[in-house]
């Protein structure tokens, strides 16, 4: 074969291998699938919302007004409230946007600190063969151990708010994402360039970060978007309980159990944060079932 | 095996909780007249001097003989506390279970018998919309529109389930946490039945001439139910979390009701008590499900 023949082959090749790549690309999929493609949509919206609430909410979250109390959606009284006014006459739309923030922040943290302990935990597991039985057995045990348990017994030592709260939902986020990226690791490790890589005298620590998490962090970062729903639903859990964030913080848990007093009066008041709790794990969910099957070839069929 | 080290955890954060209530034991039960020797007498006498992991031993010890020190509020012995409010708790999860797991069971199995059909993929958003659903929302729902309108009661346990008022006054709990138990059990069901309904010997029955309901739910619903029942153990946990929300919500008196209580008006006796109680609960559930399983199946016994 001529050079320029074998040339022509291998971009041939390299096309084809990029039509393939394109054609699983995981977005792909996702697109191709409405309702994951509207709860991306969605999700893509409250996000924004929640980060830009102090430059788009149109009043201010803690400002109570008693004229306005219980005020209706768009009324009389209060024309530009378009949620209506909660059991102190602040506005229920800018809450939302603040609720939001903070409950998608206070998720978003613990799973980002958790999922990273427990990403570590997965990869030095599969990494250092021996210690994966005794880290696993640790991983077991806090999966086995009810989340809501957690919560009340951080609770109980370093007292209700915001901290107790954010280490409550850090630490069950530990296991879930430690069994993944053990699972992710394992099959990097199989790979002949981690063999490479200690064949031209790469450390440890230069394996692990360069070879192997380079390679499993988009799995990890993946299920860690799948764990913020569950995260967001047991934080507003304990937050209604009155053990996470305390009124008047803008937090919808919190805000839920608040106008639970005036349930008769203006059910809206708590309706409203349920509601956008609902609608933005709901989305969590349908993305992440819908992300797992674009991930799992065995499940595609 | 796995529940020892965890029952160690949870009695050391029960140790602990002790250890920070603000009121010094010794002080208390030297009086007020008391002076600086006698309390530091005291002090020796009950053993406060020592190192804290000896402490711990005798906390164990005082946990086994079920003495978990009095209640800071109502001064009632945590044990009898927790003997008070277990039973309601129960009653719950039993109340809710034998509605949530047949439904969630028949949904699987319609789901899985219709696959990829519109009553396939119905089934499944709804199960679906039950994983996202917040516990507290169906109850706020349920006492808004049933128990304000007077059909049903939603304050409080009205007396032992099998009094017809106790009976009324379950069902709306009931429904809270089970609404959101449905969910998972359907899609369980639906995954494992799926698998078996592809085996060899439901096959075999199907060549037989063996009735299509009769295949699907002698032969494949039959070995499909055992990870179901594991699953379900597994979810007991999940259940746990829904009973302390839906407690706190309808006023039931149960020990999740009452560990929320203890929390927050920092009764540390109490809370402790409570917390272990939940925990012990739950291991012992698992445990329950683990010999249901060899049961079931009784190649795990052999094994």
């Amino acid at each position: 074969m001529t050079e320029a023949a074998l040339q022509l082959q291998t971009a041939a090749d390299q096309r084809a291998i990029a039509a393939i790549r394109k054609k699983n690309a995981v977005w792909r999929r996702i697109l191709k699938d409405p309702p994951a493609a509207l709860a991306a949509l969605f999700l893509i919206l409250v996000v924004a919302a929640a980060i830009l609430a102090p430059v788009i909410a149109p009043f201010d979250p803690y400002t109570t007004n008693m004229r306005l109390r219980f005020c209706p959606p768009m009324s009389d009284r209060c024309p530009a409230y378009l949620l209506g006014a909660d059991n102190q006459g602040r506005d229920m739309l800018t809450r939302i946007l603040y609720g939001l923030r903070a409950t998608l922040g206070i998720g978003a943290i613990a799973v980002t600190i958790g999922g990273g302990l427990g990403a570590a935990i997965g990869l030095i597991a599969a990494f250092y063969r021996r210690l994966d039985t005794p880290l696993m057995r640790l991983v077991d045990v806090l999966l086995s151990f009810p989340a809501i348990l957690f919560g009340l017994a951080i609770a109980a030592v370093v007292g209700t708010g915001l901290p107790g709260l954010v280490l409550a939902l850090c630490v069950t986020s530990i296991p879930s994402i430690a069994r993944i990226a053990r699972g992710a690791a394992q099959s990097v490790m199989q790979q002949e360039y981690m063999e490479a890589g200690r064949a031209v005298g790469l450390g440890d620590g230069a394996l692990i970060w360069r070879y192997l998490a380079i390679n499993c962090w988009p799995t990890i970062l993946i299920y860690m978007t799948l764990q913020l729903g569950q995260a967001i639903l047991l934080g507003a859990a304990l937050s209604f309980l009155g053990l996470g964030a305390q009124p008047p913080t803008a937090e919808l848990g919190s805000m839920a159990a608040d106008g639970r007093k005036f349930l008769s009066l203006a059910p809206r008041v708590s309706t409203i944060p349920c509601a956008a709790i609902f609608l933005v794990v709901l989305a969590f969910n349908v993305l992440g079932d819908a992300l797992r099957d674009a991930l799992d070839p065995k499940l595609r069929q | 095996m796995i529940s020892l080290p965890v029952l160690l955890g949870v009695l050391l954060i029960g140790f602990l909780l002790l250890q920070v209530v603000p009121t010094d034991p010794a002080t208390v039960s030297a009086g007020p007249s008391a002076t600086k020797a006698d309390v530091d007498a005291i002090r020796l006498q009950m053993g406060l001097d020592r190192p804290l992991w000896i402490q711990f031993g005798g906390y164990i010890g005082r946990v086994l003989q079920l003495d978990l020190g009095r209640s800071m509020i109502s001064n009632r012995s945590v044990a009898e506390e927790i003997a008070l409010t277990l039973w309601p708790t129960v009653e719950l999860m039993l109340a809710c279970l034998i509605w949530a797991v047949p439904l969630g069971v028949l949904l699987g199995t319609l789901a899985a018998r219709r696959r990829g059909t519109l009553v396939d993929r119905f089934i499944m958003a709804l199960s679906v919309m039950g994983v996202s659903l917040p516990v507290f929302w169906v109850g706020l729902l349920l006492i808004q529109y049933v128990g304000g309108a007077g059909y049903l009661p939603f304050q409080g346990r009205n007396g032992p389930i099998w009094t017809s008022a106790g009976f009324m006054s379950v069902i709306l709990p009931a429904i809270t946490l089970g609404a959101v138990f449905v969910g998972p059990v359907a899609r369980m069901t639906r995954t494992s039945l799926l698998e078996t309904l592809g085996a060899d010997y439901v096959r075999t029955a199907r060549a037989k001439g063996a009735s299509d309901w009769r295949v699907t739910i002698r032969h494949a619903l039959r070995n499909a139910l055992i990870p179901v029942v594991t699953l379900i153990g597994l979810q007991i946990g999940f259940l746990l979390g829904g009973s302390i929300v839906t407690e706190t919500m309808f006023a039931w008196p149960g020990v999740g009701r009452m560990a929320v209580g203890a929390i927050t008006s920092s009764d540390f006796p109490l809370a402790q008590g409570a917390i272990l109680i939940l925990a012990v609960g739950f291991m012992t559930i698992n445990l329950a499900v683990d010999v249901l399983y060899a049961y079931l199946d009784p190649r795990i016994a052999r094994a």
